[in-house]
């Protein structure tokens, strides 16, 4: 393959020279509401994707073609690296990963505007504004700072590699999906600034920007997810989530953006928290450059800071910028913002969902406080901490267990307001079925009062939920002489939004039924001779021999473990490698799962006689939370197969007993 | 149009401003508990600050970062003991925890250049480390720009 490594900056000139020329036309046209130079605008910007576009393609052909004479690809590829985590190089460094990520911007920004070619000109043309914007800033960054496609005079004869750490198969996924995700929440957000720019703040830029958001938060989602399955499998220190400042810079928007998706819902059927909305598109979008800038400004340590470099110092006063915009936009149109509508009753779907965003926020806001706490008290008082663990944990069981607890209340409280008796008589059955797993986790010999409260909850909210789907097979079974499985194929299909949530909200319970079981996580370390046994739980590990290796790549030191839990044997093979070229060691956990527990086993030394440091850990039920995120994802998938035409369901009819609509 | 506030609107906006008030108090409450839990936070020290700080040992673990000098770290079994040093003072670390994979990893690309975070307590000789961090080998961060 040859290397197009020197079309790709003069690419990025002609791709910022169009983004500007886009943002000028489209100006234009908003200004003036002229339909012509807001298309003109559009095929501008389109054209400068197409330029970033091949930009990428001029980075991925060089590192195809080990093209050493570009800094990037020296730095972060080699001759020996297979071609899959070759492409991954592409989001391995900085540079890179800033080019990936305006390429998804510049797709993302032209695909929106065509495909909303019928909408209102002046909505168009801003929102070609703010997109445009946003990428002049990043092709601004591309073309000075962070300069992807820099010479270096004396070219290496092979690279230094990727980080053996990123060579998994998780992060050919978990990088893309979490840049999908983050950069895709610039779609709703910047129609949502152009709806307060052409003071059109009916529900259109809400239906425009429907799918984008659900899109960008399944993408999300799933990347988060992905991340701890990446850190569970490839870290070794048998956990999958560490608090760590980088994964709280992807769980923050994914909070607000949660909670947005929620809010949305009563926006689009009651016409109410339409400023709300605005300013949780506003934080989450915020959030999301927040959380790039923080990963590449070097002032967090973290394992995520792969991708740090010089360029923090530019982020400050983009994302101040966006914050100060925005606030400002929605603040002088607060009065066109007021919503027709009010709470109608303290006990109704609108103040659950306004509970449910209470939660999101205050999570949001806690991850926050302990994220920044550090920074802060550096730079007023000069004393240097860390805020750790402990501290999350704190703040977010009981948070979460109150969310899960609600989204079990949810579907049993009406609209507007609900019938104290028919409330009563839904609630019955979780009841009773959140108390017999208390009962049965008790009886088990659970103790810790979290834990049983979280099975309870899990429970309650899981039968809450399914017994949706089994009123609404059972109406599709009786009036269509359906069977039982048809019934619920008609049910989910015929209302995918809802029943696409409810799915992903049994994901939901079953990823917290997992986090549940991190309360019984065991933990042993031992050092043992060869034929030497250590004990963890209800397992004994021998460690039968080493087993000394080596391929091109490293050399191998694998221990033979055999895991006997008293009546079945399991062979256990965690290595401890160490890469020629890196001069790195990289501990390869081995780990036997079932929905029950995870037997999770780690190297962590090898002595030149053969002993080894072994650290072993027995996860309860982690397996859920994997599962729960494969039930979450078929829920999305549910959600986002909905024809795009489609308007929301009508309330339900005991909905609509009562004038609908207070006038202020 | 904007109609006069009545009464009603008035009240409704009380149960509001109070009803925000509550979730504020207690979410600020929550987090205040939060932070004042054993082990939430901790703070960073240097070898000299830890020595400073020995005569009044706190049940607190604290941080402490430093360079670690390279012909002092030594294994046996599940032990590591090596010294940090901040530039001025030397201080002997011990810890029964297994070192992360990137310790190891810089120790054998530049052993001079080893930097470590540590948690734990000092007992008056020693710091007692219940975790030890290493900063990534240099290498694989973006090079200033030039």
């Amino acid at each position: 393959m040859t290397s197009l490594g020197g079309l790709g900056r003069p690419s990025l000139i002609a791709a910022g020279v169009l983004m500007l020329l886009a943002v000028g036309l489209s100006l234009w046209g908003a200004l003036r509401h002229r339909p012509g130079p807001t298309e003109a605008g559009r095929r501008a910007l389109t054209a400068a994707a197409a330029f970033v576009a091949l930009a990428t393609v001029a980075l991925v052909s060089a590192l195809f073609a080990h093209d050493f004479s570009l800094d990037y690809v020296a730095s972060y590829s080699s001759r020996s690296l297979s071609r899959g985590y070759t492409l991954a190089a592409l989001w391995g460094g900085m540079e890179g990963s800033l080019l990936f990520w305006t390429l998804l911007l510049c797709a993302f920004a032209a695909l929106a505007l065509r495909t909303t070619r019928t909408q209102p000109t002046a909505l168009r043309a801003w929102t070609a504004v703010v997109l445009g914007g946003i990428a002049s800033f990043f092709l601004l960054l591309l073309l000075a700072p962070a300069n992807p496609f820099r010479m270096l005079t004396d070219v290496p004869a092979d690279g230094t590699g990727l980080n053996p750490l990123l060579q998994s198969p998780g992060m050919m996924i978990h990088p893309p999906l979490l840049y999908t995700g983050l950069v895709g929440f610039s779609i709703p957000f910047a129609f949502g600034m152009a709806a307060l720019a052409t003071k059109d703040l009916e529900e259109t830029w809400l239906k425009q920007t429907r799918r984008w958001t659900l899109f960008a938060w399944s993408a999300l989602s799933i990347g988060i997810v992905l991340g701890g399955a990446w850190a569970y499998t490839e870290l070794g220190w048998g956990g999958y989530w560490a608090w760590d400042a980088v994964e709280n810079a992807s769980f923050m928007p994914w909070l607000t953006s949660t909670a947005y998706l929620h809010s949305v819902v009563i926006q689009e059927k009651r016409k109410m928290f339409k400023v709300w909305n605005l300013s949780l598109i506003l934080m989450t979008y915020v959030l999301a450059v927040f959380g790039t800038f923080l990963t590449r400004s070097g002032i967090l340590s973290s394992i995520h800071t792969f991708t740090e470099g010089p360029i923090g110092k530019w982020f400050l006063p983009f994302l101040a910028l966006m914050l100060i915009g925005g606030l400002g936009l929605i603040g002088a149109r607060l009065d066109a913002l007021k919503s027709r509508n009010r709470f109608d009753s303290l006990l109704s779907r609108e103040s659950a969902f306004l509970a449910n965003n209470v939660l999101f926020l205050a999570a949001a806001f806690a991850v926050l406080w302990g994220t920044i706490y550090p920074i802060l008290a550096e730079a007023i008082s000069g004393v240097r901490l860390a805020v750790g663990p402990p501290f999350f944990n704190a703040v977010f069981i009981p948070i979460g267990l109150a969310l899960i607890a609600l989204t079990g209340l949810g579907p049993l409280i009406a609209w507007r307001r609900m019938n104290p008796r028919s409330f009563a008589r839904m609630i019955r059955l979780p009841l009773v079925m959140g108390t017999v797993a208390a009962v049965v986790s008790a009886a088990f010999g659970v103790r810790s009062a979290g834990a049983l409260t979280a099975f309870a909850l899990c429970a309650f909210t899981a039968t809450a939920v399914i017994a949706e789907f089994v009123r609404g097979s059972r109406v599709h079974r009786s009036r269509e002489n359906l069977g039982w499985l048809p019934a619920l194929g008609h049910t989910i299909v015929r209302n995918r939004r809802r029943y696409g949530g409810y799915i992903v909200h049994l994901g939901v319970v079953l990823i917290v039924l997992g986090f549940t079981g991190s309360a019984f996580k065991i933990e042993r370390s031992a050092h043992l001779a060869e034929g030497e046994t250590m004990a963890v739980g209800d397992y004994t590990l021998r460690y039968e021999e080493l087993v000394r290796g080596e391929t091109d790549e490293k050399f191998i030191f694998q221990a033979n473990i055999a895991a006997s839990d008293g009546d079945e044997v399991t062979l256990l093979e965690p290595q401890r490698n160490l890469h020629k070229v890196q001069q790195q060691f990289q501990s390869e956990v081995a780990i036997s799962t079932s929905p029950i527990e995870d037997l999770y086993v780690v190297v962590t030394a090898v002595d030149p006689d053969g002993a080894a440091s072994i650290r072993a850990f027995v996860n309860p039920l982690t397996w859920w939370i994997w599962a729960g995120a494969a039930v979450m994802a078929m829920g999305m998938t549910v959600l986002l197969s909905e024809p795009a035409t489609r308007t929301a369901p009508a309330p339900s009819p005991a909905a609509v007993r009562r004038p609908a609509v207070v006038t202020r | 149009m904007q109609a006069a506030p009545t009464g009603a609107d008035r009240k409704r906006r009380a149960k509001f401003a109070i009803g925000g008030g509550v979730i504020l108090l207690s979410l600020v409450a929550l987090v205040s508990w939060a932070m004042l839990r054993p082990n939430s936070t901790s703070f960073f020290y240097t070898p000299t600050e830890v020595i400073e700080l020995a005569a009044a040992p706190g049940g607190e673990e604290y941080r402490v970062n430093g360079k670690v000098l390279p012909d002092t770290v030594s294994s046996e079994g599940l032990t590591t003991k090596f010294e940090i040093s901040d530039g001025k003072t030397q201080m002997p670390l011990t810890t029964d925890q297994p070192l992360p994979d990137a310790f190891w990893t810089a120790m054998a690309n530049d052993s001079s250049e080893v930097e470590v975070v540590a948690r734990g307590r000092y007992d008056g000789e020693t710091f007692v480390a219940s975790e030890v961090l290493a900063k990534c080998p240099s290498k694989f961060k973006a090079k200033t720009a030039a």
